[in-house]
């Protein structure tokens, strides 16, 4: 068991040394649950294959426990890693495949029969040990390769993108089935991936990655309620966040208020006080707002709007309504899925103000406490 | 299809008729393509006539056999060896030297038999098996073959592997190989027929009698004779000899060949 401890990590590739993964600094505690999640492009399965040894470091230093990792070789590193294609052996039966790794080890056979038919058990993979993984389903596979990466027992599981090639009923089962393992194993976990819902229902922590940059590092709860910046709360939440462009004005009574060219919003006072903190008054911001902050018409006419209904989207419980309030994008709104509209109806809604975010126009940043 | 398969299964049944011909249907006209008179005198012939002679038959047909499992065995090997890491070792100028592979692919054997006496010469191998196998060791469509194969081998697997702890020995013989079982049967078929019918060795740098093949032999049977009649009859036999190893080779190792087809796109 060991945590890892990542310091100035950069990867530059090609002649012009682009950085594809840019100051990467994180602290893993032993035995968490860590998620990089982030666009394609990003840098986490990079920053994931540098910690796993199957990439050079170009600068920067990979601890695991204590142990300073650069210069070693994956198969000393302890570790196991998942890949999104499973990499079973096609030519080995399933026994074999999860035996691979003890035998690379030289373990006496009785100790690697054992382990394999624990790892097995724990999986309940014991009726295929005899088949070859291309007799396999889908999820069996991944349950092979899930196999071969804890029977080792390391120090360290890296999996990357692991449930990609699953279909969406089986992605559920597995995931819970993997956060399930984690709590069994108590061993420190990273899981790379590109979905946000993975991410929030898997993670102890989850690591945003933009551009090779960590753009937020912190509990599914905090990424989700307070967002470093315009990216992470864009990226985190399904339908994604609305942005308001406006300017934050005093009105004549000295409260401080949204103007869009459309409306204008009252601030409370809590946002009141972190916009003055940043000196934003007279200046022009992003307003962030969820659209299950965004109600049919409700109590605070204060900040009401009104906007065209342009379309919808049925969720089952829920219904998407898309509104145009004269933004570059539509207002989406989470409502009871008995509510109708008609084209180019208006519609009222409320924005709950206390829970929308404010971000810098230019940086993207969230104005906080 | 079916028209055109059995124009191509027509040169097998006449040489398997051809070898148990008597004489006089040797010679018949016009030719018959069935044999009606089937006998072994051809066979007879063939190694009664040459037990006599300094080599017999035989030697040759070890020689060849010896030979041809040799050079299955060694470009297996080498063009395997040569593959794996042009494939999936990133070193400099791994392009230079596959397009140099590719290159080589279009030279016609006359060309290099003067590079290659040269250096089977001055290496002393002149008259051993070695000046037999040195030369067709080095099979370049074996190792284009080879390595369009080890392309198709995903990077997670041979990565996979290396986390498990093998070393890149191990990698090479416990999962590349494997996984490449179909492309080195089509390339020992290659290997097998390359070696099995080349008489260039047995000319260029064999001077012992002893030590030439058997297509050399076969070469000589009906060459050099004061007149074409004599040793038709073995000459006929020595041909399906020459063409039943080749036909088992294939029968044997045809499911992976096709698999390889399919695995290269050629299908």
């Amino acid at each position: 068991m060991a945590g890892v401890t990542i310091k100035h990590l950069y990867k530059r590739y090609g002649k012009d040394k682009h950085a594809v993964v840019q100051d990467f600094q994180l602290e893993i505690q032993d035995k968490e649950f860590i998620v990089f999640v982030g666009p394609s492009g990003c840098g986490k399965s990079t920053t994931l294959r540098m910690i796993a040894g199957l990439e050079d470091i170009s600068e920067g230093e990979i601890y695991i426990g204590d142990q300073l990792v650069n210069k070693l070789p994956p198969k000393d590193r302890d570790i196991s890693m998942v890949f999104q294609n499973y990499a079973l052996y096609p030519n080995l039966s399933v026994y074999e495949n999860i035996a691979f790794g003890l035998r690379m080890r030289k373990l006496p056979k009785h100790e690697i029969d054992l382990a394999v038919k624990n790892a097995s058990r724990i999986l309940e993979i014991e009726p295929y040990l005899n088949r070859k993984p291309k007799e396999l389903s889908g999820g069996q596979r991944q349950r092979v390769a899930l196999g071969r990466a804890i029977v080792r027992d390391p120090k360290l599981f890296l999996m990357d993108e692991p449930l990609s090639n699953l279909d969406a009923k089986l992605r559920v089962t597995m995931r819970m089935e993997i956060t399930k393992l984690h709590k069994k194993l108590g061993t420190t976990f990273i899981f790379v991936t590109h979905d946000q819902v993975e991410a929030m229902t898997m993670a102890d922590r989850i690591v945003v990655m933009k551009g090779g940059v960590i753009q937020q590092c912190d509990t599914p709860e905090l990424i989700y309620s307070k967002p470093a910046n315009t990216f992470v709360a864009s990226f985190i939440g399904s339908p994604q966040i609305n942005f308001i462009q406006g300017r934050v004005q005093e009105n004549p009574q000295g409260k401080l208020e949204f103007h869009t060219n459309r409306f204008v919003l009252k601030i409370n006072e809590a946002t009141e006080d972190i916009l003055r903190t940043n000196n934003q008054v007279n200046k022009s911001v992003i307003l962030g707002i969820r659209p299950e902050n965004v109600k049919l018409e409700g109590l605070f006419s204060e900040t009401i709007i009104t906007g065209t209904y342009i379309d919808n989207e049925l969720m089952g419980a829920d219904r998407f309504l898309y509104l145009d309030i004269g933004q570059e994008k539509p207002l989406i709104a989470r409502v009871d899925p008995d509510n109708r509209f008609s084209d180019n109806e208006k519609v009222k809604v409320e924005l709950d103000v206390s829970k929308a975010h404010f971000f810098h126009k230019d940086t993207g940043v969230r104005f906080a406490e | 299809m079916l028209a055109l398969s059995v124009i191509m299964i027509l040169p097998i049944i006449y040489i398997f008729n051809h070898a148990f011909k008597p004489y006089h249907e040797l010679f018949i006209y016009p030719p018959k393509f069935f044999v009606q008179e089937p006998n072994i005198q051809n066979f007879v012939e063939l190694f009664w006539v040459t037990s006599n002679s300094i080599v017999p038959v035989s030697r040759y047909l070890f020689n060849s056999l010896f030979i041809s499992a040799a050079s299955v065995i060694g470009v297996t090997i080498v063009s395997a060896l040569c593959a794996y890491p042009l494939s999936k070792h990133p070193f400099p100028g791994r392009k230079w030297i596959f397009a140099t592979i590719i290159l080589m692919l279009m030279f016609t054997p006359e060309v290099i038999q003067i590079p290659r006496y040269l250096v089977v010469s001055n290496l002393g191998i002149m008259n051993t098996y070695w000046g037999h196998l040195l030369p067709v060791l080095a099979l370049p469509v074996a190792v284009f073959l080879l390595k369009q194969f080890v392309d198709q081998i995903p990077d997670s697997l041979l990565e996979a592997s290396r986390i498990d702890g093998a070393n890149e020995l191990t990698v090479f013989v416990r999962i590349v190989i494997p996984m490449c079982m179909p492309a080195i049967a089509t390339v020992a078929i290659l290997a097998f027929q390359n070696s099995w019918g080349n008489v260039e060795t047995s000319m260029l740098f064999m001077q012992d009698d002893e030590m030439k093949n058997f297509p050399f032999f076969l070469s000589t049977l009906t060459n050099n004779l004061a007149n074409n009649v004599a040793r038709q009859g073995a000459a006929a036999v020595a041909a399906l000899i020459m063409l039943v190893p080749n036909l088992i080779f294939f029968v044997i190792l045809q499911s992976k060949v096709i698999s390889t087809m399919a695995h290269s796109g050629i299908k």
